[in-house]
């Protein structure tokens, strides 16, 4: 299987602070085309400072992120807005979607961006909305959907546009049980059918058992990397 | 293009109420000035108009040195020269109206005043500015008559009236003694003290017979047909007569204390434009600024998935425009109707207002002046401001740091 995204001595020291913080440490990973992996570990482990390095959204003050044989830590911003917008999918824990656009507008917003042809645009929506159970909301906008629908779309909208891998700062910290589990499930088995490369953050045991692979961050270092075998 | 408008379009009316808000200051500051510019024209207008009918015309020939040094040793001669170049253009001129005027000592008895001496074609005057109007009493002389009217004020110094003798005293054409007798046919009445204290006006002929100046003026003025395009006219007119000796003037040049006045104003009605242009454009900042700041982290999560800051940018500047533009639109659409209304009726001053202004033979009522260029230029300044005010939250677009918005809660 082809290596999506490989990390090499990966550091990040946040000196804005009183005493510099050391968020991420020495982390060399590899991820496959493919894979659906959880990363997991106590407030502050790092998580989100990971996630953020290797989309593009943070530099890191040591080391490589290599994607598409690229080693983005590199980029400049401008590159990185276009970097990001080809290759990265998005879903945050909140507040991902535009409050003044419906759904569907919403899910066709990034293949807008990328200046899709307008028909394959509203296709691929309407089939991805359909993909999360939402084929009933199309025309409706966030305010009017439960939180764990907002995430559904966002989820949708990630995947619309068919980027190399999709990353989630924790996406289902706001969402009660019942939503969170529904959205991992949307997430795993789309992961599958459309097999994109997945990453998401969370400190939610309930939800980590959905991933097939497990990393656990500790102090900005990795303590375990489980790979869990299913059928 | 049309994602950034409708994003932006649609972004103004999450808080509505805010929106409408500030357009409609946009609308009363739009309103206020226009109203304020189309009421200081419209007083302008009547002043100048005013000053045109009274004192110089809308056009004059004079002597080439008569503005400069007023004398009666510059005063032109009503000549063929001067009479071709009217006939040439007599489809354009309305009438003429020559004057001769100069200053002199009026007496009786021992006692003497200063008088402004001034010949007329009454009938001609009398078309201009109404002379005979303000007769108190005898009559206004006709063109041919010998008698003499003076103003109300140098009668009562003099204590004269009518029937009586006026002696006039002075120096003439090329310092020739002026002198004379005349029976004083009438008294005239003039609001501003000054001229009512000295004015004294002979029959045309008699005036230049005194003077000893005969066939000279000091000023023709021409009123011409179309009052507002007089340039054209103007420069014709001079064109066929020889700029050593004659002058054509238009009353812009005629009165530049008038027009220092009106400048004056202009600057300071503009300032107070802006002013409520200041006012306003600070409301709209605050707005937008407002909305800035409620959107970080939308923002931030729009620049995370890839939307260029060019394009955040434009949908922010878009958002300020749109405000501004709906402002002027709804101003320009409640201006328009009240503008025009005062135009129809006109304010009218009455009491201690409109005897000040009467004071300087300025009619108190002033109709507002519905002028397209006042519209235009309400509407560019207002859209400036917005302008900047949109390149600011461009800036700070721009400047967004992508994971501090995203983490902003
Ligand atoms: N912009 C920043 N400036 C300074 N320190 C930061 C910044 N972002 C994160 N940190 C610090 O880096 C460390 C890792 O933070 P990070 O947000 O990555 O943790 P996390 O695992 O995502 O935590 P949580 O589960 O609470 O979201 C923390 O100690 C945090 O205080
Ligand atoms: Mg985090």
């Amino acid at each position: 299987m082809q290596t999506v995204i490989k990390t090499e001595g990966l550091s990040k020291t946040y000196t804005n602070t009183a005493v510099p913080v050391h968020a991420l440490k020495d982390i060399s990973l590899e991820f496959k085309e493919g894979e659906f992996t959880a990363i997991v570990g106590p407030s502050g482990s790092g998580k989100t400072t990971f996630l953020n390095v290797i989309g593009g959204l943070d530099k890191p003050t040591k080391g490589k992120v290599v994607i598409d044989d690229v080693d983005i830590a590199t980029m400049k911003e401008s590159q990185l807005f276009d970097f990001r917008l080809r290759h990265i999918g998005f879903v945050f824990q909140a507040y991902n979607l535009i409050p003044v656009l419906t759904a569907i507008e919403n899910v066709s917003f990034i293949m807008l961006l990328q200046k899709k042809p307008k028909k394959e645009m509203e296709a691929r929506a309407r089939e991805m909305l359909e993909q999360v159970g939402l084929s009933d909301k199309l025309h409706e906008r966030p305010s009017r959907l439960s939180g764990g629908q907002q995430q559904r779309v966002a989820v949708a909208r990630a995947l619309a546009s068919k980027p190399d891998f999709v990353l989630a700062d924790e996406p289902t910290a706001n969402l009660d049980t019942k939503s969170a589990f529904n959205l991992l499930d949307i997430m795993a088995r789309l992961n599958k059918e459309e097999n994109i490369t997945l990453i998401f953050s969370t400190h939610d045991q309930r939800v980590i058992d959905r991933a097939r692979r497990v990393i656990t961050l500790v102090d900005g270092a990795v303590d375990k990397d489980e790979h869990i075998d299913k059928d | 293009m049309g994602m950034l408008l409708i994003l932006a379009w649609r972004n103004l009316w999450r808080n509505s109420r805010r929106t409408l808000i500030t357009v409609s200051s946009v609308l009363f500051a739009f309103m206020l000035a226009t109203a304020l510019i189309s009421f200081a024209r419209g007083f302008q207008q009547q002043m100048i108009e005013t000053m045109v009918r009274q004192e110089t015309g809308y056009l004059q020939i004079q002597d080439a040195q008569y503005f400069d040094q007023p004398s009666l040793d510059h005063t032109l001669e009503y000549g063929d020269e001067v009479r071709q170049a009217l006939e040439a253009h007599q489809d354009e001129i309305e009438y003429t109206v020559p004057r001769i005027q100069g200053f002199s000592l009026a007496a009786k008895g021992m006692s003497t005043r200063p008088a402004l001496v001034t010949g007329i074609l009454p009938q001609r005057e009398d078309k201009l500015r109404k002379l005979s109007a303000n007769m108190v009493e005898g009559e206004l002389f006709s063109d041919r008559d010998e008698s003499a009217v003076i103003g109300e004020g140098l009668a009562g110094l003099l204590g004269l009236s009518v029937g009586d003798t006026l002696i006039l005293i002075g120096q003439g054409y090329q310092a020739m003694t002026a002198t004379g007798k005349f029976r004083i046919g009438g008294i005239i009445s003039f609001a501003i003290p000054e001229r009512n204290n000295t004015a004294v006006y002979l029959p045309l002929e008699r005036a230049q017979w005194y003077f000893v100046a005969e066939n000279r003026l000091t000023n023709l003025i021409i009123m011409p047909k179309d009052t507002e395009h007089i340039g054209p006219l103007a420069n014709d007119l001079q064109s066929m007569l020889d700029r050593e000796w004659y002058s054509v003037a238009v009353w812009e040049e005629l009165m530049p204390d008038v027009m220092g006045i009106i400048q004056m104003q202009d600057t300071v009605y503009t300032g107070i434009a802006w002013v409520f242009y200041i006012i306003v454009g600070f409301g709209i900042f605050g707005t937008v600024l407002t909305m800035f700041y409620e959107r970080m982290q939308e923002f931030g999560i729009l620049l995370s998935v890839g939307m260029k800051r060019r394009l955040l940018s434009a949908v922010g500047m878009l958002e300020t425009i749109m405000i501004g533009i709906m402002g002027i639109v709804a101003g320009a659409l409640v201006s328009l109707p009240i503008v025009y209304l005062f135009q129809r009726f006109p304010i009218r001053f009455s009491g201690e207002m409109a005897n000040y202004v009467l004071q300087f033979g300025v009619e108190p009522i002033f109709p507002f002046i519905l002028d397209a260029q006042i519209f235009l230029t309400q509407a560019v300044s207002i859209f400036s401001i917005t302008l900047f005010i949109g390149v600011i939250t461009t800036i700070k677009i721009m400047r967004i740091n992508i994971q501090e918005a995203v983490r902003n809660e």
